[in-house]
C-alpha cells in the first residue's frame, strides 16, 4: 500500500480519524503507572530522576583536573585509596589512541607528541583523534554490539540483508559528524516518522530490522512476534537498561515489569511489515516521504501509459498478422514449403523462417485471448513477431506503428531515477491494531487489549494516545520523544555509562544493559548523575563527553598494580589505577594490519570478505556459499567493514570474543581459550601479516638487527626496547637462524634464514600481552 | 535472590553477570582454562587470583571444564549422538506399517487424532500413500521389527531402545535442527552439548570436551549455530574435529616452521612476557594468556594422538569398515567418537549426511537410493561401535543416541517415490549408558505419521538425556538477560520407562 501524493490529503484526514479512535481507546484503557508497585521498589534508585549532585569535597586539590575527578576522589577518599601516579606519555598515548580510533600511533605520531612539551599537547591530540573518522568506526563498533548488528538472516539459508551495511555506514557518519544522542536515538526509532524524514534517518531504521529472520518459520503467527520480541528485547535493553524480554510470557519474575509493560512496548513496534517476497527479504525505496509517493505516482502513472501503448502495438501486430496469414499460406511459407512463400517478399519468409512456428501461431491469437503459454511465447519473441508485423503493415499501419513506438520510447525516457535503498520495515498507514497480552506468551491464547506505552513502573499515568503521521501511527516517534525528554530516569544514565563503560573497561553500572533491581548498583552513582545531567545539559554531545573522560585525571593515571588497594577494591570500580584491558577483536586485527603496513585505511561503503580457510568453510552445508572472498587489499580494510554473516564468521575474530549477534551485546567477554593461540600463531592471516611486518621492518630500518628491533618496537609498542629486550630478541635472531639452517638441513642459510628468523620474531611481537592489551 | 540457581552446587560467590558476556574477571575465572583449565586455575590460584574463600573450592570447581558433581549419580559419563541429518524415514527404518503397505497408493486420509493435520503446509494431504519399499524382520530375544536396510545394527536390537513416539515442531531443515540441537526453533541458543559440558565438565582437561565430526560432504544446513553455545561462554562450544590432517583447525605450526623452532617462538614470548608482567605484575589476566599458548603448544600433541587411527588394531579398523569405500568415511568417524569418549570427552556429536538433499538423509527425490546408500554407509559403522563399547566395557557408561531433525512422511513425493519431511512422527533410539535396551517405545498412527501414543517431544528427549548424565533438566540454569534459561524451557519429561 504505497500511499501517492494525490490522496495524501485523504490519508491526513484518516490520521486524524485514527487519532480520535485511538484517544478513545486510551480512556478505554486501564490505567496505570507507578501507583501500582511498593515504595521500595518504585524507590530503587534508577527509577528517580537525575539530580544533579555538587562536587564533593577531596583530600587533594591538585590532582583534580576536571569534575570527574572529584567524584573518583572522593570515592577514593571513603574507602582510604590513593589514586595512582600518572602514567608515562608513551603509555598514555598507545591508551588514548587505541581507545578513541582503535589503532596505534605510528611512530611519527608518537615523536610528534613527544617533541612538544606543552601541557596541551595531550588535549590537542584528544581533539585531533576525536576529528578523524576512525573516531566513528572504533565507537560505531561499539553501537553495532549493542543493537546485534550482522548483515544475514541466519537459519538454513542464512540470506542477506539487503543494504543493511548502509546502517553501519550511518552509525559512523552520525558519529563522525557528532550527531547528539537524542538524535541518534530518536532516528533509529524513528527516522521514518520524524518531520523532515529522508533517505539517511530512514536508513537509521534499519536497527530495528537486524535480528536473525527465519525465512521459512514453523509457525508463522509465533515467529511474527518472535521477530517483535527481538525488537523488544533490543529496544528496551539499548535504550533503557531493562529486561523487559523477560516479561514476554508472564509478569517479570524479578523486577517491576508486567506482562502488559511487555505487551505495551511490542504494540509500539507491532505496526512495522517486513518487505518480503516469500524467502527473500527485501530492501525499500527510501527517501522523503512526499518524493518517494511522487515516485511511485508517477512510475504508476507511466505503466499505464506503457501498458496502453503495448496494448495498443499487440493489437494491430495480430489484425495486421491474422489478415495476412488468413489463407493459411505465410504459416506454410514459414515451415519451408517454397511454393507458398512464393507470395511473399523473401524478407518477410527470411523472418517468419527465423520464428518458431508456434510462437507464429500464437501472435494469430488475439491478444486477450491468448492462453498462458501463447502469451509466454510471443513474450520471448517479442521483438521478431513485432518486426513481421511492421513488414506486413500497410503504410498508414507502418506510421501508426512508428508513433506509438516513438510514444513508448517517450514514456521510457521519462521513468525517474531509481530511488535510494534502504534495510527498513514500513507501516501500511496511520492506524494499526492495539496489543494483546498473551496467556503464557502464546499468540493464539489472546487476552485483555492494551493500547502502545512504557512500563508502568516508570510512568505517572498512560500517555496520551500517539499522534499519527500520513504515513504511520506515530507510536515509535512517541516512544522515543519520551525517551529523550530529558527527564527520563534511565535514557542519560545507560548512555553515559556506556560511553564510561568503553573508556575506562567496565561501566560504573557494571550490567551496563540491566539497570532494574536485579542489575549491578553503580560503584559511585553520584559520579554517574553528575556525567547522566552533564549529557543532558551540553545538548547529548559524545564527544564532549568523551573528551571530558579522556582528559580526567583519572583516565591518565598509570596501570600499575597495588596489592593494598587491591585488597580494598579487587576490581577496581573505584579507579584507583588504570586498569589495564585486552583489546577487542577488531582492534587487535586493525593493531596487527596497522602494524604490518597493510591497513586499507578506506572508508565507508559495502562489506568486505576476508580469506576463510577452506577448512573452515567445509562447516557449511555449501561451502563458500554467501562468502565472496575480496582482493587483499580490499580483505585488509578496518574490521569493522568485515561482512558480518550470521553462520560463518572470520576465525580471527570469532575466537577472540565477537559477540553472538542473536541479540544485544553490551560487553564482550574476555576469555583466554587454547584455540586463541592456535589462531594467533599458525593461523594463515597472522602469519602473513607477520611476513609483511618482517618486510617492512627490513625495508625501514635497514639490514642491522638492532635497528630492526627498535623500529619494530616503536610499531608495535609506541616505545622503545630495554637493553634487556634488544638482548633478548638479538639472541633469539640468531638461534632462530641457526634452527632453520639446521632444520632445513642447510638449504636455507644466510639472509634467507635471516629473513625468516625475522618474520618468527614479529609474529611473536604481535602475540605478546604488551601488543594485545592497552595498559 | 540468587543469580545461579547452581552456584551453590559447584561456584563459589561469583561477581553479577552481564547478559552477553559475564563481568570480564569472572569471564577469565570462568573460561580461562580452555581445554585445560585445572592447570591454569592452578596457575592463577598461585598468583593469589582467587579470594582465600574461592581458594577452597578450586579443588574441584576450578575451570568451566574442570569436572563438577552431576545433581545425581549418572547412568552414563558421556553421549555420542549419531546425527542423521536430512531426515530419517521412520516407517522405512524401524515403524513397520502394515496398513501403509496394503493401501500403497491410495490418498492419505485426515486423521482425527492429529488437529495440526491441516497445518503440514500440503506435505500429505491430498498425496498418495507410499508403502514401505523394504521389508522389516524380526531380531534379537526381545523379536522387535527392524527395516533390512539395516541387517548389521539389527543384530544389536536387543541394546535398543527404539521410540517411535518422537515429534518436533518444524517442517524446515534449518529450525529443525536448530530444535533437536538447542531445544529452541530459534537461533542464539546453547546446545545439547554445551549444557552437558555447562553441567559435568570434562574428564581430559587437554581435550575438548565437546566434539563436533562433520560429514565428509559439508556440514548441516545452519552450520555453526548447530554446535554453538549460544549465550554461554564461548568454551562450551563444540569443537570441530576432522577426520583427516590435523583434527582441529591450525593445529601444527604453518609451512615450513619446525616444532622446535615454535618452541623457540614460545620461549621468547615468554620471556618477553615475563619482563611485561615485571612492570605489572600480579595482573591474572597476562599470567592467562601466557599459559594458554602452552597449553595450546601441548594440544599439538594430545589431540592428533586422540584421533589417530594407526592406533588400532587392524581388525578394529576392518571392524568399523575402514576397508570399504561405502562405510569408510562414517566409520572413521564412529571409531574417532569411541576414542575421544575413552579419553574422556563428554560429549560427541556424529554427523551421518552434509551438505544438501541426497548428500544427506532429505529423500525428496527418491526413498531407493538415498536410503540405501546413508544405511549402507552407516549401518556397519554403528553395529561395531555398540559392539566395540561394550567389549571395552563402555557401553554402561556411554549413551548413544541415533535420530535425525524429524522424520518422513508416509506418503510419496515427486515422480520416484520419495517422501517430504515429517515432525509429526518419527523415531529416534537410544542405546547403552542407563538405557533399558530391547525394547519399543511409544506409537504413530496405522501410517507411521503421526505419534499418538506416548508421545516423545525433543524436550522431552533432552530431559531424558541430562538425566542419564546426572543432570536435572529443571535444576540445569543459566542466568541470562535478566533470567534463568534451560534446555528444555518450561517443558519436558523425563521418559523413565526408557531407562533400566
Amino acid at each position: 500500500m504505497r500511499p501517492h501524493s494525490q490522496n495524501r490529503l485523504a490519508i491526513g484526514a484518516l490520521a486524524v480519524v485514527g487519532w480520535l479512535l485511538l484517544s478513545g481507546m486510551a480512556r478505554a484503557d486501564e490505567t496505570y503507572g507507578r501507583h501500582q508497585f511498593d515504595d521500595e521498589t518504585r524507590g530503587h534508585w534508577s527509577f528517580q530522576p537525575v539530580e544533579r549532585p555538587g562536587l564533593p569535597p577531596v583530600s587533594d586539590a591538585s590532582w583534580i583536573r576536571n569534575p570527574i575527578d572529584s567524584f573518583v576522589l572522593a570515592g577514593l577518599d571513603e574507602a582510604g585509596l590513593r589514586p595512582a601516579a600518572t602514567t608515562p606519555r608513551t603509555t598514555l598515548l598507545r591508551r588514548v589512541y587505541v581507545d578513541l580510533i582503535g589503532l596505534p600511533p605510528t611512530p611519527e605520531e608518537l615523536d610528534a607528541f613527544l617533541e612538544d612539551p606543552s601541557p596541551a599537547a595531550y588535549e590537542r591530540v584528544v581533539d585531533d583523534l576525536l576529528s578523524r573518522p576512525q573516531y566513528g568506526e572504533r565507537w560505531g563498533r561499539h553501537w553495532l554490539d549493542v543493537v546485534r548488528y550482522a548483515e544475514t538472516n541466519g537459519y538454513e539459508r542464512d540470506g542477506l540483508k539487503p543494504e543493511a551495511w548502509r546502517f553501519r555506514d550511518w552509525v559512523i557518519d552520525a558519529l563522525n559528524r557528532d550527531m547528539p544522542y537524542d538524535q541518534f536515538l530518536i532516528e533509529q526509532l524513528a527516522g521514518d516518522e520524524i518531520p523532515g524524514s529522508d533517505a539517511r534517518s530512514q536508513i537509521a531504521t534499519t536497527m530495528l530490522r537486524l535480528g536473525p529472520w527465519d525465512d521459512e518459520p514453523a509457525d508463522a503467527l509465533v515467529d511474527r512476534y518472535d521477530q517483535l520480541d527481538d525488537v523488544v528485547g533490543t529496544t528496551s535493553a539499548a535504550f533503557v537498561g531493562m529486561t523487559l524480554r523477560c516479561a514476554r510470557c508472564h509478569d517479570h519474575k524479578f523486577e517491576p515489569l508486567l506482562q502488559k509493560d511487555y505487551t505495551r512496548w511490542r504494540t509500539v513496534f507491532s505496526p512495522l511489515k517486513r518487505p518480503q517476497a516469500g524467502r527473500t527479504d527485501l530492501a525499500r525505496d527510501i527517501g522523503p516521504h512526499d518524493q518517494v509517493a511522487a515516485h511511485h505516482a508517477k512510475t504508476k502513472s507511466l505503466d499505464v501509459q506503457q501498458a496502453e501503448l503495448r496494448d495498443k502495438v499487440a493489437t494491430l501486430d495480430w489484425q495486421v498478422y491474422a489478415r495476412a496469414s488468413s489463407d493459411g499460406q505465410l504459416a506454410l511459407a514459414a515451415t519451408g514449403d517454397d511454393a507458398a512463400a512464393k507470395d511473399f517478399s523473401p524478407q518477410i519468409v527470411k523472418m517468419v523462417r527465423d520464428v518458431p512456428g508456434e510462437a507464429l501461431a500464437a501472435l494469430g491469437h488475439e491478444p486477450g485471448k491468448r492462453n498462458d503459454k501463447q502469451k509466454k511465447l510471443v513474450a520471448n519473441h517479442g521483438d521478431k513477431l513485432h518486426a513481421i508485423a511492421r513488414e506486413l503493415a500497410a503504410p498508414d499501419e507502418r506510421g501508426q506503428l512508428a508513433d506509438w513506438e516513438q510514444g513508448l520510447a517517450n514514456v521510457k525516457a521519462q521513468y525517474p531515477a531509481p530511488l535510494s535503498q534502504g534495510y527498513v520495515w514500513f507501516e501500511e498507514g496511520p492506524t494499526a491494531e492495539l496489543g494483546r497480552v498473551f496467556e503464557r506468551g502464546d499468540p493464539r491464547s489472546p487476552g485483555v487489549e492494551v493500547m502502545p506505552g512504557f512500563p508502568a513502573i516508570l510512568v505517572d499515568e498512560p500517555p496520551p494516545a500517539p499522534l499519527p503521521t500520513a504515513y504511520s501511527t506515530g507510536r515509535r516517534l512517541q516512544l522515543a520523544r519520551w525517551l529523550t525528554s530529558g527527564r527520563h530516569p534511565l535514557t542519560a544514565r545507560v548512555m553515559v555509562n556506556r560511553l564510561w563503560q568503553h573508556h575506562f573497561g567496565d561501566g560504573i553500572v557494571s550490567t551496563e544493559n540491566d539497570f532494574g533491581v536485579m542489575g549491578a548498583p553503580p560503584s559511585n552513582q553520584r559520579l554517574l548523575d553528575w556525567l547522566a545531567s552533564e549529557f543532558v545539559a551540553g545538548g547529548w554531545q559524545m564527544k564532549r563527553m568523551h573528551r571530558m573522560m579522556v582528559l580526567s585525571q583519572t583516565y591518565q593515571m598509570d596501570s600499575a598494580p597495588n596489592a593494598a588497594a587491591e585488597r580494598i577494591d579487587p576490581s577496581g570500580a573505584l579507579h584507583w589505577r588504570f586498569t589495564p584491558r585486552r583489546m577487542e577483536a577488531e582492534a587487535l586485527r586493525d593493531a596487527i594490519l596497522s602494524v604490518s603496513g597493510q591497513l586499507n585505511p578506506a572508508t565507508y561503503g559495502a562489506s568486505v570478505y576476508p580469506k576463510i580457510s577452506r577448512e573452515v568453510l567445509e562447516t557449511q552445508s555449501r561451502p563458500g556459499d554467501g562468502w565472496h572472498t575480496s582482493p587483499p587489499p580490499e580483505a585488509a580494510r578496518r574490521s569493522v567493514y568485515v561482512a558480518i554473516k550470521r553462520t560463518l564468521l572470520v576465525p580471527e575474530l570469532e575466537v577472540l570474543d565477537f559477540p553472538n549477534t542473536d541479540e544485544t551485546c553490551e560487553q564482550r567477554a574476555v576469555s583466554t581459550v587454547a584455540p586463541q593461540a592456535l589462531t594467533f600463531l599458525n593461523g594463515e592471516f597472522i602469519h602473513e601479516q607477520a611476513q609483511a611486518f618482517s618486510e617492512r621492518l627490513a625495508r625501514e630500518a635497514g639490514p642491522d638487527n638492532t635497528n630492526r628491533i627498535v623500529r619494530a618496537y616503536l610499531l608495535a609498542y609506541a616505545r622503545l626496547p630495554s637493553e634487556q629486550e634488544r638482548g633478548t630478541l638479538l639472541q633469539f635472531l640468531n638461534q632462530n637462524r641457526q634452527q632453520i639452517e639446521q632444520d632445513t638441513g642447510g638449504k636455507v642459510t644466510g639472509e634467507a634464514a635471516r629473513a625468516r628468523a625475522l618474520a618468527a620474531m614479529c609474529l611473536v611481537l604481535l602475540n605478546t600481552n604488551e601488543f594485545a592489551y592497552v595498559q | 535472590m540468587r543469580r545461579y540457581s547452581d552456584r551453590d552446587r559447584n561456584e563459589p560467590a561469583l561477581p553479577r553477570t552481564t547478559p552477553c558476556g559475564r563481568t570480564r574477571r569472572e569471564f577469565i575465572w570462568e573460561a580461562g582454562g580452555g581445554f585445560a583449565g585445572t592447570a591454569l586455575a592452578w596457575l592463577l590460584a598461585q598468583d593469589g587470583f582467587f579470594s582465600n574463600a574461592a581458594q577452597a573450592s578450586l579443588t574441584s570447581a576450578a575451570s568451566p571444564m574442570a569436572p563438577r558433581p552431576a545433581h545425581f549419580a549418572p547412568k552414563a559419563k558421556s553421549c555420542i549422538f549419531l546425527f542423521c541429518y536430512g531426515g530419517p524415514s521412520q516407517v522405512d527404518l524401524f515403524d513397520p506399517k502394515p496398513e501403509l503397505t496394503k493401501r500403497d497408493g491410495q490418498p492419505m486420509p485426515n486423521l482425527e487424532n492429529d488437529p495440526r493435520f491441516e497445518s503440514d503446509a500440503g506435505r500429505t494431504s491430498g498425496k498418495p500413500l507410499l508403502g514401505s519399499l523394504w521389508g522389516f524382520n524380526k531380531h534379537g530375544q526381545s523379536g522387535i521389527e527392524v527395516s533390512t536396510l539395516f541387517p548389521k545394527l539389527a543384530e544389536c536390537v536387543d541394546d535398543l531402545a527404539i521410540i517411535r513416539s518422537c515429534h518436533a515442531d518444524s517442517f524446515a531443515h534449518g529450525s529443525g535442527l536448530l530444535q533437536m540441537n538447542t531445544g529452541s526453533l530459534r537461533q542464539g541458543f546453547p546446545s545439547l552439548g554445551s549444557w552437558v559440558t555447562y553441567g559435568l565438565g570434562t574428564m581430559n582437561q587437554n581435550l575438548p570436551a565437546y566434539v563436533v565430526l562433520l560429514d565428509h560432504r559439508g556440514g548441516p544446513i545452519g552450520g555453526a549455530p548447530n554446535w554453538s553455545a549460544g549465550f554461554m561462554p564461548a568454551s562450551y562450544q563444540g569443537t570441530q574435529f576432522r577426520t583427516s590432517g590435523d583434527p582441529i583447525i591450525d593445529l601444527s605450526p604453518r609451512g615450513d616452521v619446525t616444532r622446535a623452532q615454535q618452541r623457540q617462538q614460545l620461549d621468547l614470548l615468554a620471556e618477553l612476557g615475563q619482563m611485561h608482567r615485571e612492570r605489572l605484575p600480579r595482573d591474572t589476566e597476562l599470567a592467562a594468556r601466557l599459559e594458554s599458548y602452552e597449553l595450546a603448544f601441548r594440544m599439538q600433541q594430545h589431540a592428533p594422538e586422540a584421533v589417530d587411527l594407526s592406533r588400532e588394531t587392524a581388525d578394529t579398523l576392518e571392524r568399523y569398515g575402514l576397508n570399504n569405500a561405502t562405510t569408510e568415511k562414517f566409520g572413521r568417524r564412529c571409531l574417532m567418537a569411541r576414542r575421544l569418549v575413552e579419553r574422556g570427552t563428554r560429549f560427541v556429536q556424529v554427523y551421518s549426511g552434509g551438505g544438501h538433499l541426497d548428500e544427506n538423509w532429505d529423500a525428496h527425490q527418491g526413498m531407493k537410493a538415498n536410503h540405501e546408500l546413508h544405511c549402507a554407509e552407516t549401518d556397519q559403522p554403528i553395529a561395531t561401535l555398540l559392539k566395540d563399547l561394550r567389549e571395552r566395557g563402555l557401553l554402561d557408561e556411554t549413551l548413544v543416541v541415533w535420530g535425525g531433525e524429524f522424520g518422513r512422511t508416509p506418503t510419496s513425493q515427486g515422480d520416484n517415490k520419495g517422501r517430504d519431511h515429517n515432525p509429526r512422527g518419527f523415531t529416534m533410539w537410544m542405546a547403552g549408558g542407563g538405557i533399558k535396551g530391547g525394547q519399543v517405545y511409544g506409537a504413530t498412527d496405522d501410517f507411521g505419521y503421526a505419534a499418538v501414543e506416548n508421545k516423545v517431544h525433543v524436550h522431552d528427549l533432552h530431559a531424558t538425556i541430562l538425566h542419564l548424565m546426572g543432570l536435572d533438566h529443571e535444576a540445569l540454569t543459566y542466568f541470562h538477560a535478566g533470567r534463568d534459561f534451560r534446555l528444555t524451557d518450561v517443558h519436558g519429561r523425563v521418559v523413565q520407562e526408557l531407562i533400566a
